[in-house]
């Protein structure tokens, strides 16, 4: 099979994987070859679905002895199969470099043979990169669950990220749809690098882990209450959402023509930021009580609404975690602002001088006393008056897709 | 009162030594003569050398390295005419130096802005710039920026193309960052001849090409996410949009 056809399959079948983040790199070995990692990642390009390409996502093959319902290399599917050797994966991935098309590689796989038998390919193609040619760019592996503790660690050795999916929500739904998998094996190669990292008394490398949203039953709620009980734990550092897209008619899944809920996907990674960024905590975003995300607005502006008597801020008085949870602004408006007040109290044309959007946050604030927009802080009209913010320029085709981007390039 | 400038560095310096030597501040500070009409007469700004030097020594002494290099980043912003307000903004600094923390101020955030545009450009080359495999195994690169961000650019490179060769030509400026392997140079462009590419380069750039393709989710198709996050103004010269 030619190299070109080779690309095309092994691509196809791992576009899948969200993940493409080639920033936060802690690796302090210099394997002394091309290449350098960046702090924040680059992104090299964007594809056609508005998705950054920062690696070179491929799978080593798609071949694989599992049949997990949801997954679209599941060995009942008729799919074309091939498979890479490490050396055409390492000259791939030195010549994309050199180009400047790519940060580095990201290497996932299908079980060929063995667990363990695909983890060596995998190891070998690492060696072959970093010792051979040296290279020094961004390497993220998906761990093979099941593979032997020794391989494991010696990959782990020469990535920059390593991370292991843990597919679904809950155990009850992989017991459904992924009757080889358990919560336990997925878990296994994560906590391993762990409890490696520990023993040698080094930093633990980044991980991360994805989550299919809409394949199962799970809440918002759910969902949140797991990402946040990874992040606390210190075992992750990024988990990522991907919308169920049917590519099979089972009884256990979503009719094929339900539309991936992308909507959903994008409050969750709103969500998700609100956690890691915005000092938010899981139990505030959602509640029992209302186990999903209100998709008419953003999770913040909806927590807002709902605890209206935090409200109106005081802008030259509250301090950053308050500002950080007004409805509008973001970490760059607050940081002109508690940068700007130093200065001078500021008054409400100071805020427009800064181009700070005031669409929103109006509603929500005060400026030396004095509210901005004199409008009750009463839910009913917030939120109506929100809902007419939302509507979509006139003129234009309306479209959900309009709002949906994930920058996965960055943290 | 429109002031005429040569465009270059001492050229502004000395126009801002005169704006303190004529207690006088322009209503325009340009070097682009089609900015002159028939109604008013341009003053000309000669450039003194030994002027400029005294200028730029009285700004390294005065100012932190911050805002010298803003300054300097400023300037390289040539899509925009910020000249009279990079005085404004240097004269600011000069009677107090705290003035230049008050992001309020109109002068001081439009200053700011200019560089984060730099920035922001500096980024998108980083991102977007394609090399292409030369004969002899030089990597060579063309862009057209819409700011001045060449003579900052080297440095990224150099350091992930370890003891690699490559040239970065600035088509629109007729510039070119040159790395031998160790050092960095920058030259104005005499020898506009079209380089060979090495025999293989079409052979990567057709994978790149495939993988491109390959990787995009049919039902997630979304050109509007794209065109926010690669604007048309770069896909003429990167070779994916070919």
């Amino acid at each position: 099979m030619k190299i070109e056809e080779k690309l095309q399959i092994l691509t196809d079948s791992a576009k899948y994987d969200v993940s493409c983040s080639s920033s936060g790199s802690t690796r302090t070995h210099d394997f002394g070859g091309v290449g350098a990692t960046h702090a924040s990642g680059i992104c090299h390009s964007f594809s056609a679905d508005g998705r950054c390409i920062s690696l070179l996502k491929i799978l080593f093959t798609n071949y694989c002895i599992y049949n997990c319902s949801y997954c679209i290399n599941r060995s009942s599917n008729d799919l074309k199969r091939a498979a890479f050797t490490p050396k055409e994966i390492a000259d791939l991935t030195i010549n994309f470099y050199k180009r400047n098309y790519i940060e580095g590689l990201f290497l996932s796989s299908g079980i060929i043979t063995s667990e363990d038998h695909t983890m060596e390919l995998i190891l070998k193609t690492l060696q072959l990169l970093r010792y051979e040619h040296g290279f020094n760019g961004y390497v993220h592996v998906k761990l093979i669950p099941g593979s032997s503790e020794h391989l494991i660690k010696a990959v782990t050795r020469l990535a920059d990220r390593v991370s292991s999916n843990v597919e679904l929500p809950s155990q009850k739904s992989l017991a459904l749809l992924a009757p080889d998998k358990t919560k336990e094996k997925l878990f296994e190669p994560l906590n391993i690098v762990k409890n490696d990292a520990l023993e040698q008394g080094k930093k633990v490398i980044g991980m991360s882990t994805q989550m299919i949203i809409g394949a199962s039953p799970e809440s918002d709620y759910d969902i949140l209450r797991l990402s946040n009980s990874f992040y606390n734990k210190g075992l992750l550092k990024r988990v990522y959402f991907s919308a169920y897209i049917p590519t099979v008619t089972h009884k256990n899944l979503p009719a094929i023509d339900t539309p991936p809920p992308l909507l959903r996907e994008h409050r969750l990674y709103q969500a998700d930021w609100l956690m890691r960024f915005y000092g938010f905590g899981w139990d505030e975003i959602t509640t029992e009580r209302n186990p999903f995300l209100d998709e008419r607005f953003d999770p913040k502006l909806a927590w807002a609404l709902r605890n209206l008597h935090l409200f109106p801020v005081e802008v030259n008085r509250a301090d950053r975690e308050t500002l950080l949870r007004v409805p509008g602004f973001g970490t760059r408006s607050v940081s002109k602002i508690l940068r700007a007040r130093r200065a001078k109290a500021l008054r409400p044309d100071d805020l427009e001088t800064m181009k700070i959007s005031l669409k929103r946050a109006r509603y929500f604030i005060t400026v030396g006393g004095r509210a901005v927009k004199k409008t009750a802080l009463a839910y009913e009209q917030l939120e109506s008056t929100m809902l007419s913010l939302e509507k979509p320029k006139a003129g234009t085709q309306p479209s959900l897709f309009d709002v949906l981007q994930t920058n996965t390039g960055e943290i | 009162m429109l002031w005429l400038y040569d465009g270059s560095f001492e050229g502004f310096f000395c126009a801002l030594h005169k704006s303190y030597r004529d207690k006088s501040i322009p209503e325009v500070l340009t070097s682009d003569t089609s900015k002159l009409n028939l109604l008013s007469e341009p003053v000309t700004i000669e450039t003194d050398r030994e002027v400029a030097k005294k200028v730029s020594e009285s700004i390294v002494s005065h100012f932190p390295r911050k805002i010298i290099e803003r300054i300097y980043h400023v300037f390289l912003c040539d899509d925009v005419a910020h000249e009279r307000e990079l005085l404004l903004y240097i004269r600011l600094g000069f009677k107090d130096i705290t003035f230049l923390e008050n992001l309020s101020h109109p002068v001081v955030f439009a200053i700011e802005g200019y560089q984060k545009r730099l920035f922001s450009t500096i980024h998108k080359m980083q991102e977007f710039l394609r090399f292409e495999m030369l004969e002899d195994g030089m990597l060579y690169a063309k862009i057209a920026p819409p700011r001045n961000v060449l003579p900052l650019l080297g440095r990224h490179f150099i350091k992930r193309l370890r003891n690699e060769r490559f040239i970065i030509h600035d088509i629109s400026r007729g510039w070119i960052v040159v790395c031998d392997g160790k050092g960095l140079e920058m030259h104005e462009v005499v020898d506009a001849s079209v380089p060979v590419l090495h025999e293989k380069e079409q052979h990567f750039q057709k994978l790149w090409q495939t993988f491109f393709d390959s990787v995009t989710i049919e039902a997630r198709k979304n050109y509007n996410a794209q065109r926010k996050s690669i604007p048309l103004l770069y896909r003429g010269l990167m070779t994916e949009f070919k």
